[in-house]
């Protein structure tokens, strides 16, 4: 068969990424049911639960603006041009692939979730503002992690191209075990873990708007509105995943040319690596307790720690 | 720094940035029970690191050392000391002088100047790769800085074994073929030091009724 051509793959990367997601987060809540001994929501459900909200009315908040519209859209759209950027199908870069760095994606990210927060604060609403309060306040606090997990991708491969730290992990099987690489995957999926709103730092299907930090944003919003932010959280959620696995942890299975047959194997190995991944995740969130508000910084500080760690060993050789 | 090391220097250093983590998490361990349990899993990776060591490069005499480290450190020092203290309270969260995300930090700052002093040596080793012994270096300073901001009597004492946890992992690297009989002589000055620190705990807790040395700053006439 012919392969496809590059911009097919480009869109069927974002394509992937925008109908897999809300499945990948019904896997982890079933997976998270069956550890507690539950039988749990369908895997299916997210999409449910998305194709009923799109069918309800928007409710406003009197004093709204705008921007209480149109945060959502931008936030999905956002999280949604992440994919474009990192290697979540092909070994080499598409042709927008270059476009951004990882610094850029993480600005794709950042902007998105401030745009989630502004709406939460435009409406006035005493727990939209404080669930926007706070996930300013904790994001700053992952934030540096995420840059020096950056500044170690950048030593080790001199660019800032996932493409190149993905190419350099595949090479040799020293670059797996050198501390550099694991304390900044470790760092990553800490970061990753407070980033999606899990335990330890928060509940994620709470109910709870005490406990809330990024949840609590979106609580005024109702109908399509809550249903792209849901998307889109699910979105960011694998689009994580994705970067941890696809950079950092298993970059393997992925297709080296735009063959229909390789494309779809990559297509089934990133699913697997997410749900691996999800996995991971649910077991931690069964077997750890919500951090108390005021110890989140200490999650924060230990991710930092990792981070800086494989900054240091770095230098003085490189291993 | 774009050149991988070879797997064997990779994993080395990384058992070695282990042993810096786990001091760090004795930096905010609450429980008795759970600092002891931190520096007995450290003494393990140390041990372990030895065992490695003597693996890859054929130095039957590390075999000894691990093992006899790992009989001492890792089962009785711990023992002793929980045996010792069975009667205290278990409660030692917040005995930090300042909140764990800023200990944290500081103990960055020293790591960092411990990890770039050592780095500036040059002193390279035919067994471990050079990180590793300014992460030994980091694991030293980082345990001064436990025991200095933790008010606790058991963190200051586990802070000074683990001190000598550090030491161990610089004579991996420096003095892997340091005869045995003075590694020996190491571990035994170990022991001596938690039959001194025990007793010390242990009538420290008798009169004070605490594990907190917060009250030791009170003049008594």
């Amino acid at each position: 068969m012919n392969p496809l051509p590059d911009p097919a793959v480009q869109v069927l990367q974002v394509a992937t990424v925008f109908v897999f997601a809300p499945g990948i987060s019904g896997v982890i809540a079933t997976v998270e049911a069956r550890v507690q001994g539950r039988r749990g929501p369908r895997v299916l459900q997210p999409y449910y639960d998305l194709g009923k909200l799109y069918r309800k009315e928007t409710l406003v908040p009197e004093n709204a603006s705008w921007v209480f519209l149109a945060a959502p859209l931008v936030a999905f759209v956002g999280y949604l041009s992440v994919p474009l950027l990192i290697p979540v199908l092909t070994t080499y870069g598409l042709p927008l692939g270059y476009q951004g760095d990882i610094l850029g994606g993480g600005f794709l990210l950042t902007l998105a979730g401030f745009v989630t927060a502004l709406a939460g604060a435009d409406t006035g609403a005493p727990y939209a503002q404080l669930g926007s309060s706070r996930a300013m306040t904790f994001g700053a606090l992952v934030e540096p992690t995420i840059l020096f997990v950056v500044f170690t991708v950048a030593a080790i491969t001199a660019t800032d191209l996932p493409y190149h730290e993905a190419a350099t992990v595949r090479s040799a099987a020293g670059q797996i075990v050198r501390p550099a690489h694991l304390l900044a995957a470790a760092a990553l999926f800490m970061a990753i873990l407070a980033d999606t709103g899990r335990i330890p730092v928060e509940t994620h299907a709470s109910t709870l708007e005490f406990g809330m930090i990024d949840e609590g944003r979106t609580l005024e919003h109702s109908g399509p509105a809550l249903a792209l932010f849901r998307h889109a959280s699910a979105i960011k959620q694998l689009v994580l995943y994705t970067i941890l696995a696809n950079v950092f942890l298993v970059p393997w299975g992925l297709s080296s040319s735009g063959r229909p047959a390789s494309v779809a194997l990559a297509i089934g190995t990133l699913l697997a690596k997410a749900i691996g991944i999800g996995c991971v995740v649910a077991v931690i969130d069964d077997s750890f307790a919500k951090l108390r508000l005021y110890k989140i910084t200490e999650f924060c500080a230990a991710a930092f720690v990792l981070s800086v760690l494989a900054v240091f060993t770095l230098f003085l050789g490189g291993s | 720094m774009g050149t991988a090391p070879g797997a064997f220097a990779g994993a080395a250093s990384t058992v070695a940035a282990l042993v810096l983590l786990i001091e760090f998490a004795m930096l905010r361990a609450p429980m008795l029970r759970s600092q002891i349990r931190l520096y007995a899993v450290q003494s393990f990776v140390v041990s372990a690191l030895a065992g490695i060591v003597a693996h890859d490069r054929r130095i039957g005499e590390l075999y000894v050392l691990a093992v006899l480290s790992f009989l001492l450190k890792v089962v009785a020092v711990p023992l002793v000391v929980s045996r010792l203290l069975r009667d205290a309270d278990t409660e030692i969260a917040g005995t930090g002088a300042f909140g764990v995300a800023s200990e944290f930090l500081i103990a960055i700052v020293v790591a960092a100047f411990g990890f770039f002093a050592v780095g500036t040596l040059h002193i390279s080793s035919a067994v471990l790769p050079r990180s590793a012994l300014a992460l030994a270096a980091a694991v030293v300073l980082v345990a001064f800085v436990l025991i200095i901001v933790r008010s606790d009597v058991i963190s200051q004492a586990v802070g000074f074994f683990s001190l000598e946890n550090g030491v161990s992992l610089a004579s991996l690297v420096v003095a892997a073929g340091l005869p045995l009989i003075l590694e020996v002589a190491f571990l035994f000055d170990l022991l001596v030091a938690v039959v001194v620190f025990g007793i010390l705990m242990r009538v420290h807790h008798g009169r004070s009724a605490t594990l907190s040395t917060a009250g030791l700053t009170r003049l008594r006439g």
